[in-house]
Parts: C-alpha cells; structure tokens; sequence
C-alpha cells in the first residue's frame, strides 16, 4: 500500500475543503441575502465547473497557469515554481472543481432559514457580518457538514484535473485516484483492489462518523 | 396516432443499425493519431469499405480488447502488447505466435522555439536551467519507456528523476511542453513533425543506439467477424508506397 499517496490525498482533501468554506459561505450568503442583478449570473458562474469535464478544466488550467501566461508567471514569481505539477497547483484545480458542491448545498441551506428571522436581525441593525455568523451558519448547519463531506469527498475522488495538472509525481502529486488507476492500467489488479477497497472503507468511515453526529444534533433539536 | 408514430420511429431507431454497414473498427496506438487518417482515406477510396479508428494509449487499448472490445484489428506502438493479446489467446497473428511489425518509432526531444533554453541537443538534457522534463508513461506507453532507457543508457535518469513530469501519452506530454509548464519532452518523431507542433517547436533526433527500438506491431482481434477485411487493411499498411508513406510521417518502414 502506498501511504504516500493515501496522505497525500488526505491532506490535498483537508486543504481543499477548508479553502472552499472560507469562499462558499460569504459567497453563498452574498447570493441569498444579497439584491443586485447580477447575482444570478455570479451564482451561474459558481455552478459552471459542473458542466466542464474535469479534464478540459485540467487542461485550460495547465495552460492558463502556465509560464506562458501573464496570469501564470504572475503566480511563478510569488511562489518561485510554476503552478503546474505542484501540491499548490492541485489546490487551485480542486477548488475550482469543487466549488459548486461546497456552494450549493449552502445556498439551499441559507435559503430555508425563515426571512422573517433575517428581516428582524437587518431590522434590529446586525451587518452582513453579524448575519451569516450569528443566523445564518448555526441555523444552517447541517447544511455546511454535507457542503464539508461533499468538497472533501469530491476532491478525494478527483482524476481528470489531477491527470491533466499533476504530472505523476510521487508525494506532491501523485493523488489516491492516480495511482488507483495506473495500478489498473498495468494490469495489477491485486493492487488496485486493495487502493479501491481502502478509499471506500475510508470514506464510507468519514461518511458514517459526519452524518451520526450530524443526525444527534438533529435528534437534540427536535 | 401518436402511439403508433412513437412505435414507428422507435422501431426505425433501433433497426436502423442493422441496415447500415458495419466499419472496420482500428484500435491504433496514440503516436499513429497524426499519421494513420490519411492511410485509412485511402484505403476506405480504394476498397469501399468504411473505416473506424480508436487512438489511445497501447495499454489501454490491450486492456479494452482484453475484456471484448469490438475491434477488428489492433495497431500498437510496441510488440510487448499484441504479444500480451495472443498469449490470452483473444488475437492472432496470421498464424504467426508473435505480432507482425508494421513500423519502427523514433524518440525526439522536443523544446518550444521561444524557450530561452539552448536549442535541443544531448547537452540540453544535462543542463542545470532544465526544471521541467516531461515523458510518457514508461509503464505503459512504449515511447515512455524508450525515453528511460535512453536516459539511463546517458546515465542521466538518477540526476533527471525529481525534475520528470509523467504523462498519460507522448500527445500529453508534449502538451506539456507546448503549453510552457516543461521545458523539454521526449516524445514521437510523429508528433513532432505534425503542423502544429512543427510551428511551435523545435526538435532533436535521440541517437537510436540509446534505447531499444520501438517495434510497432499488429494482431487481428479473434472475435471480429471481418478477419479478411483486417487481413487487407494490414497488407495495405505493409505495401510498399503506404511504407513510404509512414516514412514521411516520421515512422520507420520495416519493408
């Protein structure tokens, strides 16, 4: 088994998922409480990496972050390696590509809380601050553990992005879903039964320990 | 009225595959993509038939007609795969118990024109400006592996290692390069001289006494129920103007 690649898309899936709620919840709460016109069009926007297939976004990401952009030498100057076939450059595909799994189940979530109850916090001066952390989040947070578990098991299971950005390097890119694949492309089958079976133990554990805590809160509540 | 229209069109669905003649299906190695096209025009003007083909990588095409994918004939970019093929007893050879070599493969390094790098040479591979080297799969794609060779034959590969980029095929990693992200590829004489990479870059011609060659060859896929089809189309590949034809895409005739 090869533990490198297990931790590797442990810690890629932690990263990942605790960038994408820093974004996903001001994002979320700006498109249900928020008034402008062009929200709609933002929220599309945010929902979009669903209809690329991954490995078309790998491949625009590869190019556009590339040295031959000014986007991409911008980024090689601040972290002195270009992003491609690094850690770093898999962070910035898998938050792309999970972006509409961590957003929409929060706009759903906000979207329940009763408006009589935003109506009185705007009503009684709380900022936009103030909503999301006060109101907004603890009312919501069933909502914020499926955004949590769907971002962090939607990055593990990750291929097409990691394929196209990666470039295969044991311990910086070399995710789960990678090897799992070359295993069955060199025909070792043992091998890739044993990468399947813990991926699945693995999140069928993450999946079981989230939705029983998550269903006691439920039964407090209630 | 309605039901019976939806009955109609159904019916002329699902019959409508029956009444169209069936293609020769092609698996063919990802390094033919550039080169097999105008073959295959040919051969469909020439004969009538119609011809279908699959570009991939060898292993995954292997993988494919291992588990009864529906192709009639098999062009791989080593010998290794095909053999792989016959010994599961899912193709043959003309009777022959060993692939029949089509072509010989040559590995290029390649570099973009605008690349501050020197030129393409054996010197370009020991340069210290060299970050980013990109290469097919050794595992499963056969120019990969010909690139690993020829590094260690060079006694390069321990000092290359941590800077080699792995692609999925030589197509990818000549992506790599030419999107700027590698500033060097080992990769297909056939890719290189296509159009687009041909403007964009420069290449170098790896001295063949580096790696073992890279034998193309082909196997007819047994349930396939057009063998004397696949029969011709392979003796059009081996006669002798297409040979020379190959030769000009920047594959080695075995005729």
């Amino acid at each position: 088994m090869d533990w490198q690649a297990f931790a590797l898309t442990l810690r890629l899936a932690t990263v990942t998922t605790a960038i994408l709620l820093a974004i996903a919840v001001p994002l979320a709460a700006l498109l249900v409480l928020g008034r402008a016109r062009w929200l709609p069009a933002l929220e599309a926007l945010a929902t979009l990496p669903l209809v690329l297939p991954p490995t078309v976004l790998g491949f625009f990401l590869l190019v556009l972050l590339g040295p031959r952009t000014a986007v991409g030498r911008g980024i090689a100057a601040l972290l002195g390696h270009p992003l491609a076939f690094s850690f770093d450059g898999l962070v910035v595909g898998s938050v792309l590509y999970s972006l509409p799994f961590a957003v929409q189940p929060l706009v759903a979530g906000f979207a329940a809380v009763p408006s009589s109850l935003t109506d009185a916090a705007r009503l009684l001066g709380a900022g936009p601050a103030r909503m999301v952390t006060s109101l907004l989040v603890p009312l919501a947070r069933r909502s914020l553990v499926t955004a949590a578990v769907l971002s962090f098991l939607h990055t593990v299971g990750e291929f097409g992005v990691v394929l196209m950005l990666g470039g295969d390097i044991p311990g910086s890119t070399r995710t789960l879903s990678i090897l799992l694949y070359n295993q069955v492309e060199n025909f070792d089958y043992a091998a890739a039964e044993r990468t399947a079976a813990i991926l699945l133990a693995m999140c069928v554990v993450a999946l079981v320990a989230v939705y029983s805590t998550s269903q006691q809160r439920g039964g407090n509540r209630g | 009225m309605g039901k019976r229209f939806f009955a109609v069109f159904f019916a002329l669905l699902l019959g409508a595959p029956l009444f169209a003649q069936t293609p020769l299906r092609v698996a063919a190695a990802a390094d033919l993509e550039p080169v097999l096209p105008p073959i295959l025009a040919q051969f469909e003007k020439q004969t009538g038939m119609r011809v279908e083909a699959t570009y991939q990588a060898s292993a995954v095409l292997t993988t494919q007609i291992l588990n009864s994918a529906p192709f009639d004939l098999f062009l791989s970019a080593d010998l290794s795969f095909p053999q792989r093929l016959i010994d599961a007893g899912v193709a043959d050879a003309e009777g022959s118990p060993a692939p029949i070599p089509y072509a010989k493969g040559t590995l290029v390094l390649w570099e973009r024109r605008d690349s501050p790098l020197p030129p393409p040479s054996l010197a370009l591979l020991s340069d210290a400006a060299l970050k980013r080297l990109a290469i097919a799969n050794p595992e499963r794609a056969p120019y990969g592996r010909a690139a690993v060779a020829a590094l260690t034959t060079l006694k390069l590969y321990d000092t290359l290692k941590p800077r080699l980029v792995t692609a999925e095929n030589i197509a990818q990693a000549a992506q790599f390069v030419d999107s700027g992200n590698a500033e060097a590829g080992l990769i297909s004489l056939t890719s290189a001289l296509t159009p687009r990479l041909a403007a964009s870059g420069r290449y170098f011609v790896m001295p063949h006494d580096l790696y073992p060659p890279i034998e193309q060859g082909a196997v007819l896929v047994k349930v396939s129920s057009q063998h004397a089809a696949a029969r011709r189309l392979l003796d059009f590949l081996l006669s002798a103007p297409v040979q020379a034809q190959l030769a000009r895409s920047g594959l080695t005739p075995v005729k």
